[in-house]
């Protein structure tokens, strides 16, 4: 009997090699880069496998359907297979429902993947971060000021990759912060009770701390005072990598 | 068996081409040396006159063998529209459109903060000083990639905060376009950029 359906046969070949195929996962890419003459390489955050690095074979071609898919921020599921690292993206799907980031939130946006993209190992499942991330992008699209979800962002970070803040307790006891009083916080350590002298570490006081643990940033002070904390414990973690969209959302500071 | 060491630089020297590795650059050697060795000639000639002649137009930017490119020389043009494109193929495509008249800026790359182009990558002085002493509208012509979103939001507020005026290309269906073969993104957002129908 001939093959009248081609598509369906070829699906039937491609499930030989199960184990390391894997179908209609949703997952948002995080940047692209050109691959040889016609390809693209899709860094994808996907919510069972984490970080994943995929081929987009003819995805340049200026007739790909994949053209116009592969776009950051949006969900997307993807089905891919291959047993080394770089794997082979084998179909792609619009799922929708996410409008396009534009102006501020768009690089805010960018911001989040450069995070990901140097904090998160790639095969590392974070099936709650990716389902957060998935609301921060809704909210960026939805509010004014970001800053606030940027915040809650970072620390759901950090929070997953297990470099959890200490923001209801002193470091090393059960002694509850009290907002009226002022701490140092210590990278790797968490906060202590400020002493008279200068100490190591970032002063911050115990309102911010306390504000932090309930993602509260209505008080312009907790929100400075926060922002500078989650900088400084992030640029402990990304260990000298300079993020670039920091600067680019700087520099457009400047001009407003 | 080794390599003579002439036949190696070549090889070396054909890396720097986008999307050339080690193989494919012994091929391209091999073959120049062994099939077409005036071609390679012809090659080497027109890489040298090209690499001392071509410059960019202080006006627009573009490649020019000339301080000033023939675009911005050409009588008739409209200077109070100056379009900002990244490339010059980009340039190429708005020409052959034959719907614009006006002034060219070709930025030479985008911003690509997780490829780490930023602005200092970009001739944004440049920009600026071209759109104040044409003293024109400037059109975003970048693309619709999330890269040329990008910078076109970051010229955007860098040139209204110089008071210049500032417009984007409109997205939508393709001329032509059907809905049932265009793709979900293209669709969702010009059902989201909808205009009130005029008249």
């Amino acid at each position: 009997m001939g093959n009248c359906f081609p598509g369906l046969m070829h699906k039937i070949n491609m499930s030989g090699i199960a184990k390391n195929r894997i179908q209609d996962e949703t997952a948002f890419v995080l940047h692209s880069y050109p691959f040889r003459e016609t390809s693209l390489v899709v860094e994808v955050f996907s919510r069972q496998h984490g970080r994943v690095p995929l081929v987009a074979r003819g995805a340049r071609r200026p007739r790909s359907a994949l053209r116009g898919l592969l776009m950051s921020f949006q969900p997307l599921q993807l089905s891919w297979f291959g047993k080394h690292e770089l794997r082979t993206l084998h179909s792609a799907e619009w799922q929708g429902g996410q409008p396009l980031l534009q102006g501020t939130a768009l690089m805010c946006g960018f911001y989040l993947n450069e995070l990901l993209l140097n904090l998160l190992a790639r095969d590392d499942p974070h099936e709650s971060l990716f389902d957060y991330y998935r609301l921060t992008l809704q909210r960026l699209v939805q509010e004014v000021d970001h800053a606030a979800t940027l915040r809650c962002f970072e620390k759901h970070l950090l929070q997953e990759l297990g470099y959890a803040l200490l923001l209801e307790h002193e470091a090393g006891s059960s002694r509850p912060i009290v907002a009226e009083r002022s701490y140092r916080y210590v990278l790797e350590h968490g906060a202590v009770p400020q002493s008279g002298q200068e100490g190591e570490g970032m002063t911050v006081s115990g309102k911010t701390l306390l504000d932090m643990a309930a993602d509260d940033y209505s008080d312009a002070s907790s929100a400075r005072e926060g922002k500078q904390l989650m900088r400084m414990l992030l640029n402990h973690h990304l260990g000298g990598v300079v993020l670039h969209t920091r600067e680019l959302i700087q520099d457009l500071r400047k001009f407003n | 068996m080794k390599t003579p060491s002439s036949l190696e630089e070549l090889i070396q020297a054909l890396r720097c081409l986008p999307g050339v590795g080690p193989k494919s650059a012994q091929r391209m050697a091999y073959h120049l040396l062994q099939r077409d060795r005036p071609g390679a000639l012809q090659l080497s000639a027109a890489l040298g006159q090209a690499v001392q002649n071509i410059r960019h137009c202080c006006k627009c930017n573009n490649f020019s063998e000339d301080d000033i490119c023939g675009v911005c020389l050409a009588e008739g043009r409209d200077t109070s529209l100056l379009c900002v494109v990244e490339m010059p193929s980009d340039m190429l495509m708005m020409e052959q459109t034959q719907c614009f008249r006006g002034m060219y800026f070709v930025l030479m790359g985008r911003l690509s903060p997780l490829d780490g182009l930023g602005s200092r990558e970009l001739p944004l002085e440049r920009l600026v000083q071209r759109a104040r002493e044409l003293n024109s509208e400037v059109i975003l012509a970048t693309n619709f990639t999330v890269e040329g979103e990008a910078t076109a939001h970051y010229l955007a507020t860098l040139l209204r905060a110089q008071g210049v005026k500032v417009s984007r290309i409109a997205r939508g269906l393709p001329v032509g376009g059907e809905l049932e073969h265009v793709d979900s993104g293209t669709l969702a957002q010009a059902v989201l950029e909808r205009r009130e129908v005029q008249g």
